[in-house]
């Protein structure tokens, strides 16, 4: 009989561990439900996905550098890039007197916030591939691309704040209504598929597991990596890309602590930092959880500053208990 | 063979003394005795950071919190000078105090990666989420100043021609460097970040010396603090951003491998005096603004893969 209760014990631990963010979400609806009820309206709802759709894509390209071993924070300076330039290209091609801005810029500009990213991505890879740097190396090589590229980003405006000379037209559509979470949803089923479905994908896992192992049985370390990061880095573009469109407006400060926001979201998904375990949709959970969480901290009027502690606490948290996990998945296995 | 060795360790050095020998052929007026005055107060603020920043990555860890545990200092110094700084003795106090709370960032750092055996980096970049988030709250985003006339003294006065700042910074040196290469706790400290398996097994307590790395730049960051709060009498959250990846850059330029087990405290005092030249130098070609933020990013960026390159290229 107590066998029995023990194991499904362990079921019901193993399920929390798994899917624990779930249960934390219904958590915070039902706690800030209960202090103030609009939190559960639909049109809050909506808000949030619709607002953190962006910061979903970015987390989504993360958590490849991070499923690889690595890590990317330049993701926040390329999103101000992507952004400044989307602007800059939509309001030049505007039709000034009616305010309405050329469908075909609107296509064009994905093209351009991707391919923007994948600059990006390509330099921060092909620096990790050539050095074949370990975690602590890629970690600040990012990092200081995320200064350069930051650069790059006021250079092209002058640090200029740029508003939008657009009233309507297709450009605006992407950030309006559920426009902007169909984009994360497609982008997450894409990335999924090349997650699961690709060889690519399964060695993205392997590189993250053991870098050695996976270089002994013939994985081209280098290339594997560097396609991470400009998969990564179109993941940025876009999200820029996006902002711009759902904010009407472009500064050098948009994607500022993007980075921080998406380490967070992967990190509470439960993929693993050190690499080598996680999934599109734990990432997707962990998004949701930031979303709510953040967003109930707002409407219970706890300022942005206090946030930001709220985020460091969450992200050490989050990495704590993935490191708790592992040992006790470890223990398990070895009874 | 010897030179060879010595090419290869210490590349980035001669690069960047081959970089600021063209610049004096080119500008002669920058070596002026100002400009040498400025970047020796430069360079000390922040060396006392960067040599902490260099026992963390001998020990095999580093500290990106750094910079928001700088603005804490600062922020936090200014807050208690104006509130005790009549008196010889309140300042003593605002002084420790502020080291008290600094140092506190510095072990509650070395105990979450310590006992939560969690990479440095990422929790300490949390931590300097936490620390940033709490600067702004508690300044509200404002600067802060103070009128003390202590620190204004010790931030303008002189001694034989230099800066009271530097000769602190020079008494720094010589205690990190007295620690680092004759006493037990030192070497210690070597053999963790070289191989810590070895160093458990022979004995060292490995936990406790990675912890203390931890609370010696929780210290570095409030002394560095302190000193940049005399030089400029305020206290933000904007000031010395860049503190961690430069003190970073510097350790490296030095000739410290960011592999750990390597290097000395000695080596960054001119990889520091050294990037501090460089910075200056690129103000005084008229880099401002974003190209001087974008060169210092390159400056970091090339030094960090280079050295990466390099020390893969060893094994």
């Amino acid at each position: 009989m107590k066998g029995v209760s023990n194991d499904a014990g362990r079921k019901v631990v193993g399920f929390l561990r798994e899917w624990g963010m779930i249960l934390l979400i219904l958590v915070i609806t039902a706690v800030a439900t209960m202090i103030r009820p609009v939190f559960l309206s639909g049109r809050n709802i909506l808000n949030i996905l619709r607002s953190y759709s962006t910061i979903g894509i970015a987390s989504i390209g993360m958590a490849y550098t991070i499923i690889g071993g690595g890590m990317d924070l330049s993701i926040g300076s390329t999103i101000s890039l992507s952004a400044v330039v989307t602007m800059l290209i939509i309001n030049a091609t505007s039709n000034v007197a009616e305010r309405v801005c050329s469908p075909y810029a609107a296509v064009l500009v994905l093209f351009v916030g991707i391919a923007i990213g994948a600059a990006v991505g390509l330099v921060n890879g092909a620096i990790i591939a050539v050095v074949n740097g370990r975690m602590g190396e890629s970690f600040i090589i990012t990092f200081a691309m995320q200064i350069v590229v930051g650069a790059m980003a006021q250079a092209v405006v002058k640090g200029q704040f740029q508003a939008a000379a657009y009233k309507s037209g297709l450009f605006k559509e992407f950030g309006v209504g559920v426009v902007p979470v169909i984009f994360f949803l497609v982008v997450a089923a894409i990335m999924q598929l090349i997650l699961t479905r690709t060889q690519f994908g399964r060695n993205l896992y392997f590189l993250g597991a053991n870098m050695k192992a996976a270089k002994m049985a013939g994985i081209r370390v280098g290339q594997v990596r560097t396609i991470s990061h400009v998969l990564c880095g179109m993941c940025a573009g876009l999200a820029g890309v996006l902002v711009v469109s759902r904010v009407n407006s472009a500064s050098v400060l948009q994607g500022q602590g993007y980075e921080l926001d998406a380490m967070a979201c992967v990190a509470i998904g439960g993929v693993s930092l050190a690499g080598g375990d996680g999934s599109i949709l734990k990432t997707i959970l962990g998004v949701l959880v930031l979303g709510f969480l953040l967003t109930a901290l707002n409407i219970l009027s706890v300022q942005s500053n206090a946030q930001l502690i709220v985020r460091g606490v969450v992200i050490i948290a989050a990495v704590i208990l993935d490191t708790v996990n592992k040992k006790a998945k470890l223990r398990e296995v070895r009874k | 063979m010897r030179v060879r060795t010595f090419i290869k360790e210490r590349m980035v050095l001669l690069l960047f003394l081959a970089f600021i020998f063209i610049m004096i052929l080119f500008k002669p007026s920058f070596v002026s005795l100002t400009n040498i005055k400025n970047v020796l107060i430069d360079a000390s603020i922040y060396g006392v950071s960067a040599l902490a920043m260099t026992i963390a990555i001998i020990t095999g860890a580093f500290d990106l919190s750094l910079s928001s545990n700088f603005a804490w200092a600062q922020i936090f110094f200014c807050f208690m000078l104006n509130a005790w700084g009549s008196s010889g003795l309140g300042i003593l106090g605002a002084f420790l105090a502020m080291l008290c709370t600094t140092t506190l960032i510095g072990v509650i750092n070395g105990l979450v990666i310590v006992l939560g055996k969690i990479p440095a980096f990422i929790a300490t970049l949390g931590m300097s989420t936490i620390v940033k988030g709490f600067c702004l709250v508690f300044t509200s985003g404002d600067m802060i100043a103070t009128s003390n006339t202590f620190v204004e003294r010790m931030g303008k006065g002189t001694f034989l021609g230099i800066s009271y700042l530097t000769y602190i910074f020079a008494a720094i040196v010589v205690v990190a460097w007295y620690v680092m290469k004759n006493t037990t706790y030192g070497r210690s400290l070597y053999a963790t970040g070289g191989n810590a398996t070895a160093a458990a097994l022979a004995g060292i307590n490995v936990r406790l010396c990675q912890f203390s790395t931890f609370a010696i730049l929780g210290l570095a960051a409030g002394i560095s603090g302190a000193m940049f709060v005399c030089q400029m009498r305020a206290g933000s959250v904007l000031y010395g951003t860049d503190l961690a990846l430069t003190c970073v850059a510097a350790t490296v330029v030095g000739g410290t491998p960011l592999t750990g087990g390597k290097g000395s405290v000695l080596r960054t005092v001119l990889g520091v005096l050294l990037i501090y030249v460089l910075y200056k130098g690129l103000a005084f070609l008229g880099l401002q603004g974003y190209y001087n933020t974008m060169i210092r990013g390159l400056v970091l960026l090339v030094v960090v893969s280079f050295d990466a390159f390099m020390t893969r290229k060893g094994r």
